[in-house]
């Protein structure tokens, strides 16, 4: 017999088995290390510390969006292992051109941009008034779960004799008791390999589930997402790591199991020795599956959202912000001072967030947004006004905020500022030319040739522009075809130099040297100073844009006066103070002006000294806010970025 | 009676996936003020978009050849050793899943900042280290169906091909190739459609630069609102889906090359 | 044999798939405790009619009776009979005990009576001790007998056999047709028996049934079979033949290509062209001038007890089977006694003509 095996030598196998395997994990190898990274940045490594163990089971809420998460996961797969069982039984009694129509059907969710299939959901739901929730993401999982149950279960009812069913039935069973006793265990490692994978599935998606569910709905996916604004806190990758280690631990225990069953099987094969046989599956691995799914359901039902169980008499406030963008003690605390319970909910982007309030498709109480979409929701009149006297701490809102909030919500009817602050550049002292950064500061530094490959630019197309607009002496809400064209010409002008765009990174970027400069926000200065003593920020001569981020409360609310205690309690000394500690963005509050803040580089300083997040007259003199153009206005730059975009 | 039980099944099929369909059509042949038009459609053509299109087509090519490429001598290795138990292969590739699919791409950037552990490469913020996410985010989805087309060729059929007078290579090309297409098919479309359509990984590998016709779509959807362009380039998306199932309908009849 | 009273009764039966006729206007009635064989060639409707008795496929029309009881639509699990599948069909995850008490346990048994039982019909198939051997351990033959151990515990009225010794080689096979004839004998129920193969269907029956395109053919006991073919389909399928055309010219006496011969069948009338099917084993050779027909030994192969010899003479080629060894080259003549002349109308309606012998050959190829 001539041997049939093929490739080279051994030990070439060998190497490139482990140089795959390396490939596969060396990711997760390198956030298991940052989990155990003491500091928040995930380019510097700061010491060893195991304080995001800590955080994380302690964060209820990252424990909610877990048990989301694993209850999702757990129901979509069992009822997308039920519904595609039952579809491959009735399949397999098909005729074959029938069959496959509904395979290749079934392939379509499969091959799908999951973006598409998301969006297409939602919309489906909003165009039937079906308003999202826990079963809308269950319907969008197990929709596409059922393809992975019915790929891995079709096989194996082709491999079927179809004769044991048939005997089954001749020797008196009912077609039940056949299908369970002969077919089920036939087809059993098809089944499990389908409820695993559609599992697997479950917890790994984002995009459909970020598009499909509703008010007080997060899992794990989710939340990472929502955090990126901010910055993802480590306390994820900790838990990531649990979840990997136990998942590994039980796949490789029920694999021995496993192996050691088939080894005992061909050992009494060899031997001619009787080999008794224990039925489908070995006890021990039975158990091991069993006790897998039973923890799982623990979990599962541990961590159930128990909201409705212990609502506060006066019920629940539904808030939709931005992600981590208030200190999450603060919901206690609300509960505590007022009675109202906090549901909180997370978008990513004003634009994620405007569907869902226009369709009104989840019930918000109260929602943040940017004053440009302020004023857009104002315009379609998407929002209900603010009884200030019922948020008396109103008065401590700083006066040079209500001058900008003249440009988007005129005499201050539907909006309430929770944070503000400016564009700048946020450079690096060691790997700056220090008298490029001596007197006044042009944006013009960011096209400067000397920087080539370390300059970090905004990925988004109005913050963008505005630097370059700025730059050229525009209006940052210029719909001048002939400004735009410029502006677009700048921009590529400078895309040979840029390092990279990014929002969400690119304070992470400067705390790790690998770049110079970035265009960031005022806000997030402070935080990467912790990490980086080198990093200053500058506010560029040519005057920059200021951003106000606004509670408001849309039509949809249903405890108006809910809204109005959390805005006034958001205006209280110790909210104000935590979200401040816990974000280190500018919180438009004159009782802050004399909080004193440990300060990373300068010690401690009270806040009013701290131009990053109190800037001069002067600097605010220049400031310009982003302004809502339109549809049309839309169209125009989403054109021009495009173009920009796609330039190499 | 068992055709009932494919009730559900068509439920799920036409609430969840055609339904949907039609109305992303709907969206697609519409403006914004709901008048029929073909305008979405034909933008795929226009400048920019049919740019995008074609640096998603190149990259995802270039993705799909690098998967075919590592998985069809990694089937091979595996179809000998003891390693190529199934539950071990299936195990190995399904497991980094369970890290999550952003958390996993950011550990990439993480690796392949400038000042990284894989910065000396240079390739962050370019098109190859798109492609390399692909490659990493796709690979399982090749080598499974693969894998699992070869293990099923009978070892007589290569000895008999040895006896018959044939050399290495040529038992290689006529006899394992071709019976190994039924996954290759299935494995190159697992690949390149979701390369095609990715925004994620071009975002956070890409540093912004790399535009693909998926970044366009997300914008059009998530910053731009224009539901109308998005879902009409969608469409012209499906297009590939469409040839796709062709492919897999012609060459993988009876469903070899699945994945487990 | 003791010939009881009709116990299965299937009338009027047609069963088509996608517009293709299998089972057409079908009748067969089954006595207690008879051997008895469907025989055909793959596709000639005999499955289908074993699948009708199971429960596994309803017939488009027509009926079937147990004892006179409507049993058309009763489902499999309901009924008195059990088949043995042609590949077993044992249940893999199960070991020999608890394949064989499938049906008992069903059934409500006690487990002292299944235990008992087991034994019983292990001992039955020659294969004791082997109750916690997994089904995968056991060879095809020892796998066959599990299959008909299964079946006959649930002690069933009829046992329906389909083609369960197709995939065992030779030997085992003769010696499963012995067992199955012992078993029978001991077991005193009803068996069904279908195959393609003549020489088992011969060898075990009380009846052969030979069907052809979802028709009975003919119906008798393996003497009637083949000795007295009733028509070209049958002659051919059972055992080598020469079937040649021929003219009656009157009672007694058939004339092949211009020779008379006498023969002992009549009714035809005069002239009638009619079909004339010899046994090559009844073909006598001698020396030249001593027979009907002079000719010449044309092939002459060895083929165990005899010698297998084609013969050209009077313008046909005849096979013939002698113990003595005529060389090639030879002049010989041929002489057939009469009683060993079968006459056989021509076939004259549409459906005996479907029946031709190119059809059975090429699907015989098919297989």
């Amino acid at each position: 017999m001539k041997n049939t095996s093929f490739g080279l030598n051994k030990l070439i196998k060998v190497l490139y088995l482990i140089v795959i395997v390396l490939f596969l994990y060396l990711p997760i190898g390198t956030l298991m290390v940052l989990s155990f990274n003491s500091s928040k940045s995930m380019t510097s490594w700061q010491g060893f510390s195991l304080k995001w163990y800590k955080e994380m089971f302690t964060n209820d809420e990252l424990m909610e969006a877990l048990g989301n998460t694993l209850t999702i996961a757990l129901w979509a797969s069992i009822i997308a292992t039920v519904i595609g069982v039952m579809a491959c039984i009735a399949m397999s009694a098909m005729t074959d051109r029938k069959r496959s129509i509904f395979m290749g059907l079934n392939n379509i969710p499969l091959l799908n941009a999951d973006i598409v299939t998301g969006i297409s959901i939602m919309m489906s739901f909003l165009l039937f008034g079906i308003s999202l929730n826990y079963g809308t993401v269950l319907f969008a999982h197990v929709t596409f779960c059922i393809p992975y149950v019915i790929l891995s279960v079709m096989p194996k009812f082709k491999q079927l004799e179809n004769h044991t069913y048939e005997a089954a039935l001749d020797l008196g069973a009912s077609p039940l008791y056949a299908f369970f006793k002969v077919v089920l265990p036939d087809i059993m490692p098809g089944i499990v390999s389908g409820f695993l994978l559609s599992f697997t599935m479950s917890v790994d998606d984002f995009v459909i589930t970020h598009f499909t569910r509703g008010a007080g709905i997060n899992t794990l996916s989710t939340l990472i997402y929502s955090q990126l604004k901010i910055g993802v806190r480590p306390t994820l990758f900790a838990l990531s790591t649990v979840i990997f280690v136990i998942v590994l631990l039980v796949l490789v225990v029920s694999n021995f199991l496993k192996g050691d069953e088939e080894e005992e099987a061909r050992k009494a094969a060899k031997s001619g020795k009787e080999y008794v046989y224990k039925g489908g599956m070995s006890t021990k691995k039975t158990l091991a599956i069993i006790l897998a799914i039973v923890v799982a359901m623990a979990v599962a039902i541990r961590f159930t959202p128990s909201t409705p169980g212990e609502v506060g008499e006066k019920g629940v406030v539904y808030v939709y912000n931005f992600g981590d963008y208030i200190d999450p003690e603060l919901v206690d605390a609300f509960y505590e001072e007022t009675g109202y319970t906090v549901v909180c909910d997370y978008f990513d982007t004003n634009e994620e967030m405007y569907p869902v309030v226009k369709n009104n498709t989840a019930d918000y109480d109260v929602i943040c947004a940017s004053d440009y979409m302020i004023d857009k929701l104002i315009k379609e009149d998407l929002l209900m006004e603010l009884e200030f006297t019922k948020i008396p701490n109103i008065q401590f809102l700083s006066q040079n905020i209500r001058d900008f909030m003249e440009d988007f919500d005129p005499g201050m009817f539907y909006s309430a500022p929770h944070t503000w602050g400016t564009y700048g550049i946020i450079y690096n002292k060691e790997l700056v030319d220090e008298a490029d950064f001596a007197g006044d500061v042009s944006w013009g530094i960011l096209w400067d040739k000397k920087y080539a490959g370390k300059v970090i630019m905004p990925n988004s197309i109005r913050e963008a522009d505005m630097v370059a607009a700025k730059l050229l002496g525009y209006s940052m809400n210029t719909t001048d075809e002939n400004e735009m064209k410029a502006i677009t010409d700048k921009l590529i002008e400078q895309k040979p130099l840029v390092y990279s765009y990014a929002n969400d990174n690119a304070r992470d970027l400067m705390i790790g040297d690998n770049a110079s400069m970035a265009v960031i926000t005022s806000g997030d200065v402070l935080y990467a100073q912790e990490d980086n003593e080198n990093l200053a920020y500058v506010v560029p001569k040519e005057g920059t844009e200021v951003w106000t981020d606004c509670w408001a409360v849309p039509k949809s609310c249903k405890n108006y006066d809910g809204a109005m205690a959390w805005i006034d309690f958001m205006y209280s000394y110790d909210a104000a103070v935590a979200n401040f500690e816990y974000l280190t963005y500018a919180i438009p509050n004159t009782q802050l002006e004399d909080y004193e803040y440990e300060d990373y580089i300068e010690g401690p300083r009270v806040l009013s000294e701290i131009e990053i997040v109190n800037p001069p007259e002067d600097v605010l003199a220049r400031c310009e806010t982003l302004q809502n153009l339109g549809p049309e206005g839309d169209d125009m730059y989403s054109k021009y970025w495009k173009e920009f975009k796609s330039q190499r | 009676m068992k055709r009932l039980l494919s009730a559900p099944f068509i439920i799920f099929l036409l609430a969840g996936t055609l339904i949907p369909m039609g109305v992303i059509a709907y969206y697609g042949l519409t403006d914004r003020s709901g008048a029929f038009t073909i305008e979405n459609i034909l933008a795929v053509g226009t400048g920019d978009h049919a740019k995008a299109l074609g640096l998603s087509l190149l990259l995802s090519f270039a993705a799909t050849l690098i998967c075919l490429l590592l998985a069809f001598p990694l089937g091979l290795i595996l179809k000998d050793s003891k390693l190529g138990k199934k539950g071990f292969m299936v195990f190995i590739f399904i497991l980094p899943m369970w890290m999550n699919f952003v958390l996993r791409t950011m550990a990439w950037q993480v690796l392949l900042e400038k000042n990284g552990p894989l910065g000396f490469l240079g390739i962050i913020n370019t098109p190859v280290a798109v492609v390399l996410g692909m490659v990493y985010d796709y690979l399982p989805f090749m080598v499974l169906p693969i894998y699992n087309a070869m293990i099923k060729i009978d070892n007589s059929l290569i000895e008999a091909a040895y006896d018959l007078g044939a050399s290495k290579s040529t038992v290689l090309m006529k006899v394992i190739t071709p019976l190994t297409v039924p996954g290759i098919v299935s494995g190159v479309t697992m690949v390149f459609v979701p390369s095609l359509t990715t925004f994620a990984i071009s975002n956070m590998l890409g540093g912004g630069k790399v535009n693909l016709i998926g970044n366009i779509i997300e914008q059009e959807f998530t910053t731009t609102s224009n539901w109308n362009l998005g879902s009409g380039l969608s469409l012209v998306m499906m297009i590939f889906i469409v040839i796709s199932m062709a492919f897999i309908e012609k060459f993988d009849k009876n469903g070899e090359g699945s994945m487990i | 044999m003791a010939k009881e009273q009709t116990l299965i009764e299937m009338i009027d039966i047609s069963k088509s798939y996608d517009g293709e006729i299998v089972l057409d206007e079908f009748n067969l009635n089954i006595k207690e405790n008879e051997f008895i064989t469907l025989l055909g060639p793959s596709g000639c409707g005999k499955t289908t009619t074993l699948r009708i008795l199971g429960g596994f496929t309803k017939p488009d029309t027509g009926k079937v009776l147990f004892q006179g009881e409507d049993i058309t639509y009763t489902p499999a699990n309901k009924r008195p009979l059990n088949t043995v599948f042609q590949k077993y069909a044992l249940f893999p995850h199960m070991n020999i005990a608890d394949n064989i008490a499938f049906g008992l346990k069903i059934s409500g048994k006690s487990q002292e009576y299944i235990n008992d039982k087991i034994k019983y019909a292990l001992k039955l198939v020659n294969l004791s001790g082997y109750e916690n051997r997994a089904v995968t351990s056991l060879s095809g033959g020892q796998q066959q007998r599990i299959a008909i151990a299964r079946a006959i515990v649930n002690e069933p009225r009829v046992l329906l056999l389909d083609e369960p010794l197709g995939a065992l080689d030779l030997k085992l096979r003769q010696e499963m047709q012995y067992e199955l004839r012992r078993l029978k004998n001991e077991l005193g129920i009803t068996f069904l028996y279908v195959t393609h193969d003549q020489e088992e269907a011969l060898t075990m029956s009380d009846k052969v049934v030979v069907m052809n395109q979802g028709y009975i053919q003919q119906m008798g006991t393996p003497e009637q079979i083949y000795n007295e073919p009733e028509n070209a389909f049958v002659a051919d399928f059972i055992g080598d033949s020469n079937i040649v055309d021929g003219i009656m010219v009157e009672d007694y006496v058939v004339k092949i290509n211009g020779y008379k011969f006498p023969c002992i069948d009549y009714g035809f009338g005069k002239n009638k062209p009619v079909d004339v099917v010899i046994r090559p084993e009844d073909i006598i050779i001698d020396k030249p001038g001593k027979g009907v027909m002079d000719g010449m030994v044309t092939s002459n192969v060895f083929i165990g007890v005899h010698y297998e010899m084609c013969i050209e003479a009077g313008g046909i080629e005849w096979l013939c089977q002698n113990t003595r060894s005529w060389p090639v080259g030879e002049q010989v003549s041929i002489n057939v006694d009469p009683e060993n002349i079968q006459i056989m109308n021509k076939p004259q309606s549409e459906d005996e003509e479907a029946i031709s012998l190119e059809d059975v050959l090429g699907e015989e190829q098919d297989q």
